[in-house]
């Protein structure tokens, strides 16, 4: 890095709209593409991009989160000038509680950033999927003498309300800012990447703070559009924000959809391998005779004795014979039984299954109690429920942790249903 | 068993594989797709609570180094722990190459001293098992043993082994190294633990023989006068001492007689991952009766196989009852049929391996090549359309681009 640079890392989002799946885990911690979690690319994307110094600002059950970054060699950032340092709510100071947003977080945290002495900062939220060499970022900033630089990607329009979305000049200057438009003017928005020049994040965020202002899209970068210089740097590649269990679902298939633009072989995504010696430890994985495996990913220890298609499994994942499993998100330590056929589903750790259960049959219909979360057909099992033999669940249905769920009492789960 | 010092007998440089061992020692040759041999030996330290670790080694020990790196993954890390590669150093007075086993462990007595231990377990690197050494050592503090050797039972004798002829107490009241004809199926396994003050005794009168091996030449000599008893460990134990042997250990694995997992041995699973960890195999093609390691890409046929991490098989092409190390490419439409394929190799498109024309043995390594399997040395290159037949050796790096070789060739 050319300049003294500190990357905050905005890691405690609730993700309200992945359901069960952040039930128990932080949104960056929710694993993805088989061996990783969310945050790795964010991890990967700083440490590539040479920053050495990461302040990782967690609040929600950041239990998983903490494990996994451990001391961040993993990503190359422990040495003597490189370190991550996992930066919690705290007592003891004058500025000192709860976080109440994304800016609150930064600001309770200013004299974390002080002991660097970085000229800029960079804050980065580590929950999406892409792959970005801030450099580029670093090298625009400095070009227009910015003095926020945020972060810009193009959606279809009809996307463009759940987001950030800025209007800027031809020179790229924001010109308007708006957040979550019911009417976006613009298909550009925020990617949560924001360049700051360290003395004016200082007093924006203490000026701010008077305001109770806590969030940097609803409130500080509003204020500053009006007053400073800020430019918007738009990034052209791949980049999901996958807060709802369709993007999550999609953006992992996307690993495997050739041509998608999500390329993991290519992007050299690091991870924590050695987390409670999940990977560590495991044998390769094995395949029977017998076993059928079209376009699909296997991980470390998985024995397959059935079908695979269009799939992704995590480690430790067993299928039985004449099991079937099409079009599924498949997480650690998931045993399927004999002769099931489970598609377009999500299901999480340590899930059970008997023989002969069909997932995914029935009529589409989108869930009946979170539709705005699942209404794509897909269902999810959530982490450590077991499901007996002979039971068949429909789509967009959502059964959630530690359930068990026996023939006695489920014969048929229809379509939208949640447990 | 904070009074036992181990050290690792894996630098020596064995000729029988090839070129498997060409440019490693047999205790760094990968195993079981994501192992290395010497995984074992540590990982059953590890289990044992034996924390520290001495390894010596002298033949190209590179690969051991990286792979072993800080210990860390065997949680040999901490204040009273540790993993030390031990290569050979210069003195004041005595320096030199390791002169033998017995030698590689005299030289480094000074080692073994700063852990002022009661007993010194020593075992070679390069077998595959898994033990408890504390039973080992209950049974060598119980008989007030000097020293202990480790038998295993086998089923065919053959002249590579140790013989070991034990009495109903446990008694070793006889020893053949390699002999024509053993006396006894009670081999050695090479895990010897010793009481330090004997070692460092008998160490010292081995200097001025002319030959130092603990087989050879410390075990016959110490059986009268001092208390050797034989441990018969009566659970699975492998080998490589051959190419064949090699390749019937890796066929364990997809018999599934032994389960890696419930046997927790550790390896290094950084290694050669630099520019990031390798992704989940992506398989895409005809999978059976095999075992494939995360990074691979499969789009053609695997059978009877298996494949080390990033191993890439493209359309097409067939590998067939074959082992093929990391990092290395089968071009599409080419059949691999009961090959060992090095690391870094690339097998380009149209190639057929180990199925052209008459099998005879090996011209040059006729009694070590002779059973079928082809072996493609480290970071190879086969042209497109080449047939090359069975027993035969490619040796590391070298390009092949004459269109048939017939079997029992060398290449180098």
């Amino acid at each position: 890095m050319k300049k003294q640079s500190v990357a905050m890392l905005l890691a405690g989002g609730v993700g309200t709209r992945l359901g069960i799946l952040a039930r128990k885990r932080a949104k960056p911690a929710i694993p993805f593409g088989g061996i990783y979690r969310i945050i790795d690319f964010t991890m990967s994307n700083v440490s590539r991009s040479g920053i050495e110094v990461v302040g990782v600002l967690t609040q929600y059950k950041p239990l998983s989160l903490m494990e996994h970054i451990d001391n961040g060699h993993p990503w190359d950032l422990f040495g003597r000038t490189r370190l991550v340092e996992i930066l919690p709510p705290k007592t003891g100071e004058d500025i000192s509680d709860w976080y109440k947003g994304t800016s609150d977080a930064v600001y309770q945290n200013l004299a974390f950033i002080d002991d660097f002495s970085p000229e800029l900062v960079l804050i980065v939220s580590g929950d999406h999927i892409y792959h970005m060499d801030y450099r580029d970022l670093y090298d625009f900033h400095e070009e227009k003498r910015s003095d926020v630089t945020v972060g810009l990607i193009r959606v279809p329009i009809e996307q463009a309300h759940q987001f950030g979305t800025a209007i800027c000049d031809r020179n790229m200057q924001v010109v308007n800012w708006e957040e979550k438009p019911a009417q976006p003017r613009s298909n550009l928005v925020s990617m949560g990447i924001y360049l700051f020049n360290k003395k004016l994040l200082d007093r924006t965020l203490h000026e701010s703070a008077r305001k109770n202002g806590v969030d940097f899209a609803r409130h500080i970068i509003p204020l500053l559009q009006k007053k400073s210089r800020v430019f918007g740097y738009e990034f052209k590649g791949y980049w999901r924000d996958v807060g709802t269990i369709d993007a999550y679902w999609n953006a992992n298939m996307d690993i495997i959809r050739p041509g998608s633009g999500l390329d993991l072989r290519n992007w050299g995504i690091k991870t924590n391998l050695w987390v409670k010696g999940e990977i560590g430890d495991r044998p390769a994985a094995y395949f029977n005779p017998g076993a059928v495996v079209k376009n699909s990913l296997v991980s470390r220890d998985c024995i397959i004795k059935g079908t695979v298609t269009n799939s992704i499994l995590s480690p430790g994942v067993v299928i039985g014979r004449g099991s079937v499993v099409e079009d599924s998100v498949i997480f650690h330590d998931v045993v399927i039984g004999k002769n099931c056929v489970i598609k377009q589903a999500i299901v999480d750790k340590n899930v059970t299954f008997g023989d002969s259960i069909r997932i995914g049959e029935g009529e589409l219909v989108p869930n009946r109690k979170t539709p705005e979360q699942l209404s794509g057909g897909i269902s999810v099992i959530g982490k450590g429920t077991r499901i007996g033999s002979q039971i068949t669940i429909g789509k967009s249905c959502i059964i959630g942790p530690d359930n068990v769920i026996t023939s006695k009492k489920f014969k048929a789960i229809r379509s939208g249903t949640t447990i | 068993m904070n009074n036992v010092v181990a050290m690792v007998l894996a630098g020596g440089r064995v000729d029988e594989l090839l070129a498997l061992t060409e440019k490693r020692p047999k205790a760094a040759l990968p195993v079981f797709a994501t192992y290395r041999i010497i995984d074992f030996v540590l990982s059953n330290m590890m289990h044992s609570g034996l924390w520290n670790v001495g390894v010596l080694s002298q033949f190209r020990p590179y690969s051991l180094m990286r792979h072993i790196g800080t210990g860390a993954h065997w949680d040999f890390i901490g204040r009273q722990r540790g993993v030390r590669i031990l290569p050979p150093y210069q003195g004041f007075k005595e320096s030199d190459w390791y002169k033998g086993t017995a030698d590689a462990v005299y030289q480094n007595l000074s080692y073994i001293d700063e852990f002022g231990p009661e007993h010194v377990l020593i075992a070679a690197g390069d077998h595959i098992y898994r033990m408890d050494y504390q039973q080992l050592m209950d049974f060598h503090i119980d008989r007030k043993a000097d020293l202990t050797i480790c038998f295993t039972r086998v089923k065919e004798k053959s002249s590579w082994f140790g013989y070991g002829i034990i009495d109903k107490n446990g008694s070793v009241k006889g020893y053949q190294e390699k002999p024509k004809e053993p006396r006894s199926a009670w081999a050695s396994m090479t895990v010897y633990m010793f009481r330090k003050g004997f070692l460092a005794d008998v160490l010292k009168d081995n200097t001025r023989a002319s030959s130092h091996e603990f087989g050879r030449d410390i075990i016959p000599k110490v059986l009268s006068g001092s208390r050797v008893f034989g441990f018969e460990f009566t659970d699975f134990w492998a080998y490589a001492r051959t190419i064949d042997s090699y390749y019937e250990t890796n066929q364990i694995l997809l018999r599934r007689a032994i389960d890696l997992k419930k046997w927790q041995i550790r390896t290094n699973t950084a290694e050669g991952c630099g520019g990031g960890d390798h992704m989940p195999a992506h398989i895409d093609g005809r999978v059976s009766n095999s075992v494939i390691s995360e990074g691979c890409v499969v789009q053609g046929d695997v059978i009877n196989s298996i494949l080390s991490p990033g191993v890439l098989v493209g359309p097409g092409a067939v590998v067939t009852d074959s082992i093929v190390f990391h990092d290395s490419k089968i071009g599409p439409n080419s059949k691999l049929t009961k090959v060992i394929c090095d690391k870094y190799c690339t097998v380009e498109k149209n190639v057929d391996i180990g199925n052209y024309g008459k099998s005879i043995a090996s011209q040059e390594f006729g009694r070590l090549l002779n059973s079928g399997i082809t072996v493609l040395g480290r970071g190879c290159r086969i042209l497109p359309g080449t047939k090359i037949g069975a027993n035969t050796v490619v040796y590391s790096s070298a390009k092949v681009d004459a269109a048939e070789i017939p079997a029992g060739s060398v290449l180098r």
